[in-house]
């Protein structure tokens, strides 16, 4: 009896740790030979439809491209509206926070990048407010971000309820495009100042293409993770209290439970803030470096 | 960590938004915080030229103060100098006015006397003359005894 109700208590803490770690996957199906939603745990047409890990290459995560694109409109626009009411004179507190923000990521740029750039600055301050924006969706409490998927169901009638990862970051697709973008201009500018035969003359120790494609695929690693385990803990801390809550003293676990949370939360802050602005001090590094003469 | 094609979505989105930040956000932002460090820089140096203006100002108005301060000293001094000449003036003036009027009321009186003088010996010549007739009851004839007469006159 104690036995099958610990397999049933795991059962169920694995099913929730996944699904909080499953993206809302629409993609190419093999089995079906057609297009459509990944079904997850509680699905009923197996031989009709595709588990996410079924899908190929072709699937896209919808909800990382819609919160990340959603986030990117509300900070950018954000900055377009700020910027739009602008004034030369004295500026007002919205205006003053945004030109404070600038002014942070384009001193970090004066002081770090010494060649010549125009699109560094666009550049860092974009991956910077990006990142931070897909970042603070940690913040939201793990439980709550479920409800965006809760009414998505397909034409065969199965839910998807639930599926929905609101937190971009802990999709490695999101950070490896920022990664390849950093790739491709650490790239350009190397061949641009050392000519092409300076950039493959890099590559005459082997362990140096390693070397390269490492420090940019790490670039996107660490923020993945830093984000992915901040995630997990939240996770984990809401399993934790709920088999509290299940176990004994019931609603008496509330108040620790939420201490909890809101002291990860509160350190968790300083990790969302870091990680935006180590990738974007990395950028700018990497870039430099790729300007500099050696 | 299933990569998938998500990826090439997120790719065009972080090119979008670059372009977007590299057109529209960071030249605006660039030329608002250059005009207004430009027109910090143009007020301070203003400020610092008024500052300028204001010591040079003052360095003036105190000189102007110091030339009108000595030049009404020499003024009052000069004005000093030349009452006393005018009172000197006046003085001597009013000397040789006195001298004048002293001179003439003496010449008046010796004229005077010189006419009392004559009218007095001409009226003693006629008594005498008038008397001596009488004396000698007789006309005395006045042409012959005029020595006498003149002389006693003058004796007179």
């Amino acid at each position: 009896m104690a036995e099958k109700n610990l397999t049933e208590n795991l059962t169920s803490t694995a099913d929730y740790i996944s699904h909080h770690l499953t993206n809302l996957t629409y993609g190419w199906c093999e089995k079906s030979q057609s297009w459509g939603f990944a079904n997850h745990q509680q699905n009923i047409f197996k031989e009709t439809s595709c588990k996410v890990s079924e899908m190929g290459f072709w699937s896209f995560h919808l909800d990382t491209i819609f919160m990340s694109t959603f986030l990117g409109l509300i900070f950018f626009g954000f900055f377009g509206l700020v910027l739009m009411g602008a004034k030369k004179g004295v500026p007002g507190k919205v205006q003053n926070f945004a030109e404070f923000v600038f002014e942070f990521i384009s001193g970090a740029v004066k002081s770090n990048f010494h060649g010549t750039s125009k699109i560094i600055g666009p550049l860092a301050f974009a991956s910077c407010v990006w990142i931070l924006s897909w970042n603070l969706m940690d913040l939201l409490p793990v439980e709550m971000t479920n409800f965006f998927g809760a009414n998505l169901v397909n034409s065969e009638g199965t839910s998807y309820v639930g599926y929905f990862k609101v937190l971009p970051t802990a999709d490695v697709n999101a950070p490896l495009a920022l990664a390849l973008v950093v790739m491709f201009f650490v790239t350009y500018y190397t061949i641009a100042n050392h000519g092409l035969g300076g950039f493959l003359k890099e590559f005459i120790n082997p362990i140096e293409l390693v070397g390269y494609f490492s420090k940019h695929v790490a670039l996107a690693l660490r923020l993945y993770g830093n984000l992915f385990a901040g995630e997990m803990i939240f996770i984990l801390i809401g399993i934790m209290f709920g088999q509290f809550l299940l176990s004994f003293g019931q609603t008496l676990w509330f108040i620790p439970g939420l201490m909890m949370n809101l002291v990860w939360a509160l350190f968790h802050i300083l990790i969302i803030a870091l990680q935006a602005y180590i990738f974007m001090m990395l950028t700018i590094a990497y870039i430099n470096l790729a300007c500099a003469k050696h | 960590m299933n990569v998938n094609a998500t990826f090439f979505a997120e790719l065009i989105a972080f090119c979008i938004f670059i372009f977007i930040t590299y057109r529209y956000l960071w030249p605006s932002f660039s030329n608002i915080l250059e005009a207004r460090q430009e027109e910090i820089s143009e007020g301070l140096e203003a400020a610092s030229q008024s500052q300028r203006k204001l010591e040079e100002a003052n360095e003036e108005s105190r000189k102007l103060v110091e030339d009108a301060k000595s030049e009404a000293s020499m003024l009052i001094a000069q004005a000093g100098s030349r009452g006393d000449q005018i009172v000197d003036e006046a003085k001597n003036q009013a000397i040789e006015e006195q001298k004048k009027i002293k001179d003439s009321a003496e010449a008046d009186i010796e004229q005077n006397i010189t006419k009392a003088k004559e009218g007095l010996r001409e009226e003693v010549a006629a008594l005498v003359i008038a008397g001596a007739e009488q004396i000698l009851n007789k006309e005395v004839d006045e042409s012959s005894n005029k020595d006498i007469v003149d002389s006693l006159i003058k004796d007179l």
